[in-house]
């Protein structure tokens, strides 16, 4: 059995959250699924301790991926967004950061920005590069 | 006395008019690594002129058995200064460096959880797919949390060269650690942010910056790859689907890249000339103010 990295478990409990679907058994929104939910899903095809998951739960939890609600004795937790809204998230911070262009920014971009301008007369610097 | 007033001098010259000056000599861009050692050697001589300054006239004044009022107050008011100068640099320092390494460690986790497989960059180490069509590559850096993210935006439209020259250029960035001098000269802004030309010499590092992982990336015969890429991730940053998403302001250092991308060198002259400079803005003041006021106060 390969050992997992704690990145792949975080994943692969976003995807069972991901998988959660929209709307509960009596109708209304779903409730969110519980640690034994999930760890039930994830122990199908693999050894996974009920603690493992808990902790990985509680930790996305803390890094404010997921929310976290008490349901009587049980914590119901669920993704905060849809993969997609949360990589659209995430697109839009990583541009702003961009656009912080001469304060400190964090990532270090390929191409920061661009105007249609520019793109032009690139065309025509590229154009006059000698082949490789 | 005179101590004080060169110190004092060399500061104002190297935090000011000096790096105005160098930021005006697109020249010295086409020996891009030299450039760097000349920029990073300025600000730290500034720095150390600066404190220098401030404690050579401590000791000039107060460095007597029974100073009178007059020069203790001098005295005084210049180790004020300079412990404030001091003080400064490091909180800045703590604070630029903390609030970094928060942001990177976020984003990282958030990147390795949204990523995707993709079959287009499989086996690279550390690299990271996000499902975005906005063409989007970066580098994530910093020792333990080092990513080379794309979106599929990007990987749709380059070809295989064009991608490996991406992650090349991006690989440079990450092995070289170019995020610490972008940090050194980012802290140094934040720090003094007026009167100095901090925001100046912050622009033509990140530019250079820029330049070096572009040289590494354009060896092995792929220059037009990158240079390609360049232009198509440009535009697609202005007629990409989210156009509301992407900012589409100027940036006038892509001309300059692709300019360079040309550029085969090596300019061993101009190099030579820029590393010489880099040498004896350090040791020329060091050697000819600094030792004998420190040997002169035994």
């Amino acid at each position: 059995m390969p050992l997992r990295s704690l990145g792949d478990l975080e994943r692969s409990v976003m995807e069972q959250l991901w998988a959660a679907p929209d709307t509960g058994p009596d109708g209304g929104a779903h409730e969110g699924l519980t640690v034994r939910e999930v760890h039930g899903a994830l122990s199908e095809d693999r050894d996974l301790a009920y603690t493992t998951v808990m902790t990985v739960m509680d930790r996305l939890a803390r890094k404010e991926l997921v929310t976290q609600e008490k349901d009587g004795r049980a914590y119901r937790y669920r993704a905060r967004a849809s993969r997609a809204a949360m990589t659209a998230e995430l697109m839009r911070e990583t541009l702003a950061d961009f656009d912080a262009h001469d304060r400190r920014t964090a990532l270090t971009a390929f191409v920061e920005d661009a105007s249609a301008e520019d793109v032009a007369a690139l065309r025509r610097a590229l154009d006059q590069l000698d082949p490789a | 006395m005179a101590t004080p007033l060169l110190l004092g001098a060399l500061a104002v010259l190297l935090a000011g008019p000096v790096p105005a000056l160098l930021a005006r000599l697109p020249r010295t861009r086409t020996t891009p690594r030299a450039a760097m050692v000349l920029w990073q050697a300025v600000a730290l001589a500034a720095v150390l002129a600066a404190l220098g300054a401030g404690l050579s006239l401590v000791t000039s004044t107060a460095w007597r058995r029974a100073p009178d009022l007059a020069p203790y107050a001098i005295a005084t008011a210049a180790l004020l200064v300079t412990v404030l100068v001091l003080g400064r640099l490091l909180v800045s320092g703590h604070l630029v460096g903390t609030d970094l390494r928060a942001l990177r460690r976020r984003h990282r986790d958030q990147v390795d959880l949204l990523a995707r497989e993709d079959e287009r960059v499989t086996g690279a180490a550390a690299v990271r797919v996000l499902e975005h069509d906005l063409p989007l590559a970066y580098c994530v850096p910093g020792r333990k949390v080092e990513r080379v993210v794309l979106s599929v935006g990007a990987l749709d439209r380059l070809s295989p060269d064009e991608v490996t020259a991406v992650l090349a250029h991006e690989r440079a960035h990450l092995q070289a650690r170019h995020d610490l001098v972008l940090e050194a000269f980012g802290v140094l802004h934040h720090a003094f942010p007026r009167w100095v030309s901090s925001a100046a010499a912050l622009a033509e590092v990140r530019l250079l910056v820029e330049i070096l992982a572009d040289r590494a990336a354009a060896r092995d015969g792929r220059r037009r790859a990158l240079g390609s890429a360049l232009v198509t991730l440009a535009e697609g940053r202005v007629a990409g689907p989210d156009y509301a998403l992407a900012a589409a302001g100027s940036d006038p250092s892509l001309l300059v890249r692709v300019r360079l991308i040309g550029d085969r060198g090596p300019h061993r002259l101009q190099a030579a000339l820029l590393l010489t400079l880099a040498g004896a803005v350090l040791v020329v003041p060091t050697a000819f103010v600094v030792l004998p006021w420190l040997t002169g106060l035994n």
